[in-house]
């Protein structure tokens, strides 16, 4: 048999080189496992950290020489462009600040082995793959790496009864998703007969109106709103970052997010929006419902990891409803204004994550709200940090927070959706009383000697200067300089809107 | 004189947030102290400046300063005063050294962050005043709340969490509809001119038919009636009055309330004109019945905060019906218009010294029933003068600023609506009903309870900070010109010319040439 070797050129490796390395290492830390020489943790960690720190650099570098236009390698299978490298670049971020995290975690001390390092490059090489391919069944396969891996991570890095009931449910329902995807790619290949994103738009223009298409459509919307922890397949969210070691819910609710909407823009922006009257009702309706129930459910939670996933629930609602502002219309908002809500809420959920993973470290369990009672005397800075990611998940100015919920109503009601920003509006108004629970808990109440006496976090400077660093962006980006963040959210979006 | 006219609101806007910072981080409750009223004096002294240069005989937006904030969605830093906010940016910097003067004596260990969370509300308060582009007013405008929920809900009364969650919840959930309402301007200011501006200026020139007018006018008339709080939106006010701590309250009532009718005269009435033409009855409607029925509420409280408080709704309707006396003409009253501006102001001080002077009771008494006290008059004669006098002013004796501005307002409103004003005058006479008898009840009968026996006088810091608002009470009722005078054109070329809505403006570096005024 002949197949024809693909003629790659350098700049292919050279975008390629964050998804080699990150395998590279993952296969390296994996092999440290079994060798007797250099079984240490501690040099996983030095690769991780070092290899996640190269990755970034490339990857910054190549956003900043790339131009608007993106290039395809290995027929669709890679794509070199500004949205595809932001997706890698804040992927990249994310795991980085969620190593350097986890660095100081208790997780650390009793749990950790090299083989999590190898799982984690894994999922991170798995989720920088899919964010930069044209091609239906290398997303898949790219989503897959990133799901199992974290299916694995959830229930084996601190092995107990919770993270075991969240890994399994999570694994269950995620491969059901995983299937009906694949289903719903598998009747577009066979009503287009094209695997690449971008032909099934083409032919998609020549078929109007075939079943078949809406049929993939559909299915396809539903796998993603499972991925995307939509309303009302959200069910295994709750369970899953409860369970899961607070570093591994940091990087599930950030860096997954970012995989699975850039991913999403693709499919439903590059691919389906010839069939937008089938799936914007759908994925409407599940912005809506996420907007609703994510908020009014929230509001019953006592863990705050529980008490957060709900919140991200709600903020996928919110960039669903930019998604769905996509097609027909003016198209120049929605596309930046989700890549910059993305930017927002990646920063304001570390910061928060950090502070909880601090407050955890003496406890090894989830604390819930009431634990926080108080801590406004007891360590005053790292109350007023948590406020401001608070006010910032609720959407209040001067943060970043107010800046892409405002740019998100734009992209909204530039197509007239006004039903579902007043659903949004409602939305926001009731997760604004469950994120002051949290600051009322905090400077409000005075603290019981008993959950007080508990939180008696040790001091960390990674944990600072990232908890620092992220109210430093919160109020600079929500003040100063939105301009920025917005200019590369509109850049990054350039290749997908045209403009 | 160049330089200080073209930053001077920027100054007036972020001086007190840098001050905010400075107190925070502060070695000692003592320095912060010092910090917070040097600063506050000097944004006064800012506000006396803006006052003076003040073109009074133009309707101009004067002393404007524009930048590009986010050139992506057209959204520009704004800062400009014109007549209609003139006196609320003086009257927010004249009350804030009053505020932290009454807060002088007090020392623990939050007072830092009171004092911040003091001056970071008087920055959104002057820039929610200032701001002239949609978007940079709504960063102040729910920024405000941030501050004010901390004070209410950390230094507040037993309820307080409820009061302060209820207070936040209903403002944002206006305000975010109102936002909505302002996206949709927008879009609509861009189909009829090709260029996206949030601009104040820029989006007073967009034409909308009525239906589509109406919905925006909704959003936005709610937004701030809820602010007003114009009944049947009024419920948080007792609650957050009640709970909040004394300069909460002055605050709340002095500048905060005033958002929400300033916010009408801005936004409301100019960019819906004709929408606010039909819901102008219904608007006063609420109006009266606000004025009625905060009356009677406030007639039978025993505590005499919430007495106050209601009050407030009361006062309030004749600031709403001011502003929506529509005439047979079409146009709005000028007389009812002057009347509502002068109104806010006075309401600000009059209110605000009750406020302080319940305050001072209660720090005595650690209680507010009006059935603990009784014949104060006799030990306390520097409060008892003062507390007629605000109440004086409160209800529009002749002679204080409160009989100026109601007066006009039911001149004005007489014109348009003769049935309204019937029913508003109701009112006047309630107020002097209820106030007079929370007079009597504290200062004067038999000095029987003996803990009030040995209640202390006013000492001279209290006296330090009530004597103005008096002494500025009556000076408003005396000599209203003084403070009209610059106001009018503004209001006059709002009442004329509302349904075409358009404003100069003056750049901050154009103001100094005093002898062209």
């Amino acid at each position: 048999m002949n197949f024809p070797i693909p003629q790659l050129s350098l700049s292919f490796y050279g975008s390629a080189l964050p998804i080699i390395l990150l395998s590279v290492t993952s296969i390296i830390a994996l092999l440290m496992g079994v060798s007797k020489r250099c079984n240490s943790v501690q040099s996983a960690i030095w690769i991780n950290k070092i290899s996640l720190f190269a990755a970034l650099l490339i990857i910054i570098r190549l956003y900043g020489i790339s131009g608007s236009a993106s290039e395809m390698f290995l027929s669709g299978g890679f794509v070199a462009g500004r949205l595809g490298y932001f997706g890698q670049g804040i992927i990249v971020a994310v795991a980085l600040v969620v190593s350097l995290l986890m660095g100081v975690s208790y997780i650390k001390a009793k749990f950790f082995r090299g083989e999590i390092i190898a799982l984690f490059h894994m999922v991170i090489a798995g989720m920088l793959t899919m964010v930069a391919t044209d091609d239906l069944v290398t997303l898949f396969i790219g989503l897959e790496m990133a799901s199992i891996g974290i299916y694995a991570l959830i229930g084996y890095v601190s092995p107990n009864k919770l993270s075991q009931e969240g890994a399994i449910k999570y694994f269950v329902l995620g491969s059901i998703a995983a299937a009906i995807l694949l289903f719903g790619f598998a009747f577009l290949y066979a009503a287009t007969g094209t695997l690449r994103i971008s032909e099934i738009s083409v032919a998609i223009g020549k078929i109007s109106g075939h079943s078949w298409v809406e049929l993939g459509a559909i299915l396809t919307i539903v796998g993603i709103g499972f991925k995307m922890a939509l309303v009302p397949f959200h069910m295994w969210t709750p369970d899953a970052y409860e369970g899961a070691p607070t570093g591994l819910t940091a990087f599930m609710a950030t860096a997954m997010k970012t995989m699975i909407m850039v991913a999403a823009i693709r499919v439903f922006e590059n691919g389906l929006s010839g069939v937008h009257g089938v799936w914007v009702p759908v994925l409407g309706f599940m912005a809506a419902a996420s907007l609703l129930f994510a908020n009014i459910l929230a509001l019953a939670q006592q863990s705050v990891k529980r008490l957060l996933a709900y919140s991200s629930i709600a903020h996928s609602g919110y960039m669903a409803l930019a998604l769905t502002a996509m097609s027909g219309g003016v198209r120049q908002y929605s596309v930046p204004s989700i890549l910059f809500y993305l930017i927002s809420y990646v920063i304001v959920s570390l910061g928060a994550f950090a502070i909880i993973m601090w407050l955890e470290n003496e406890r090894c369990e989830n604390i819930i709200v009431d634990d926080l009672t108080g801590l406004a005397k007891q360590h005053p800075f790292a109350a007023v940090a948590l406020s401001v990611f608070m006010f910032s998940l609720g959407g209040m100015p001067p943060t970043v927070g107010f800046i892409s919920k405002l740019y998100i109503f734009n992209a909204a009601l530039s197509n007239n959706l006004v039903g579902l920003v007043i659903i949004a509006a409602i939305g926001s108004t009731i997760s604004l009383y469950y994120y002051m629970r949290v600051i009322v808990r905090m400077f409000m109440m005075e603290g019981s000697p008993v959950l007080g006496s508990l939180i008696k976090p040790q001091r960390s400077l990674t944990t600072t200067v990232i908890v620092g660093g992220s109210v430093a962006l919160i109020l600079l980006l929500g003040t100063l300089l939105p301009e920025k963040a917005l200019r590369v959210a509109k850049h990054s979006a350039a290749e997908v809107t045209g403009g | 004189m160049q330089l200080i006219n073209s930053y001077i609101l920027s100054f007036l806007v972020f001086m007190p947030l840098i001050a905010a910072f400075a107190v925070f981080l502060s070695p000692s409750t003592a320095v912060a102290r010092w910090v917070a009223m040097g600063s506050s004096i000097l944004v006064f002294l800012g506000g006396l400046h803006v006052w003076y240069w003040f073109d009074g005989t133009s309707p101009a937006l004067q002393f404007v300063e524009s930048y590009d904030w986010i050139p992506t969605f057209g959204v520009k830093y704004i800062l400009g005063v014109d007549g209609l906010s003139l006196l609320l940016v003086v009257l927010t910097t004249f009350l804030m050294p009053l505020v932290l003067l009454s807060q002088w004596h007090i020392d623990n260990p939050r007072q830092k962050a009171f004092l911040a969370l003091l001056l970071s509300l008087e920055s959104g308060m002057i820039g929610a005043l200032a701001a002239m582009d949609m978007v940079f007013f709504y960063v102040f405008w729910e920024a405000m709340l941030i501050p004010m929920y901390f004070i209410i809900g950390v230094w507040g009364g037993k309820r307080r969490i409820y009061a302060a969650t209820k207070f936040i919840l209903y403002t944002v959930l206006g305000s975010l509809l109102m936002l909505a309402a302002a996206v949709l301007l927008y879009f609509a200011h861009f189909r009829q001119t090709g260029v996206y501006s949030t601009s104040l200026l820029d989006l007073y020139s967009v034409r909308l038919p009525l239906s589509g007018q109406m919905w925006m006018f909704t959003a936005f008339a709610v937004a701030f009636a809820i602010k007003v709080p114009m009944w049947p939106f009024h419920t948080w006010l007792p609650d957050a009055h009640v709970e909040a701590p004394t300069v909460g309250s002055v605050l709340l009532a002095g500048v905060l309330l005033k958002m929400g009718t300033y916010g009408l005269l801005r936004f409301a009435v100019p960019l819906f004109p004709d929408a606010m033409v039909v819901a102008a009855p219904l608007l006063i409607f609420c109006g009266v019945v606000g004025i009625i029925y905060g009356a009677l509420t406030a007639w039978v409280q025993k505590d005499a905060k919430k007495m106050v408080a209601y009050s407030s709704v009361s006062h309030l309707g004749f600031v709403v019906i001011g502003t929506f006396a529509v005439m047979a003409g079409g146009e709005l009253s000028v007389e009812a218009l002057t009347g509502a501006t002068y109104q806010m102001i006075n309401h600000g001080i009059s209110t605000g010294a009750l406020f302080f002077l319940v305050g001072v009771i209660y720090e005595r008494r650690h209680t507010r029933m009006l059935s603990d006290f009784g014949g104060l008059a006799e030990n306390m004669p520097w409060f008892a003068t003062l507390l007629i006098i605000a109440t004086l002013s409160s209800v529009g004796l002749p002679g204080t600023g409160g009989f100026v501005g109601e007066f006009l307002i039911l001149m004005g409103v007489f014109q348009a609506m003769p049935v309204a004003a019937i029913f508003a005058s109701l009112g006047v006479l309630l107020g002097a009903v209820y106030m007079l008898s929370l007079c009597r009840k504290i200062l004067f009968g038999p000095l029987d309870n003996p803990e009030n026996k040995v209640l202390k006088d006013l000492c001279p810091r209290e006296l330090g900070y009530l004597v103005p608002l008096a002494v500025l009470a009556i000076v408003m009722g005396v000599f209203p010109n003084a403070f009209m005078g610059k106001t009018k054109p503004s209001i006059e070329h709002l009442a004329k010319h509302y349904k075409n809505y358009s404003l100069d403006f003056k750049m901050g570096y154009e103001m100094s040439d005093k002898s062209a005024n």
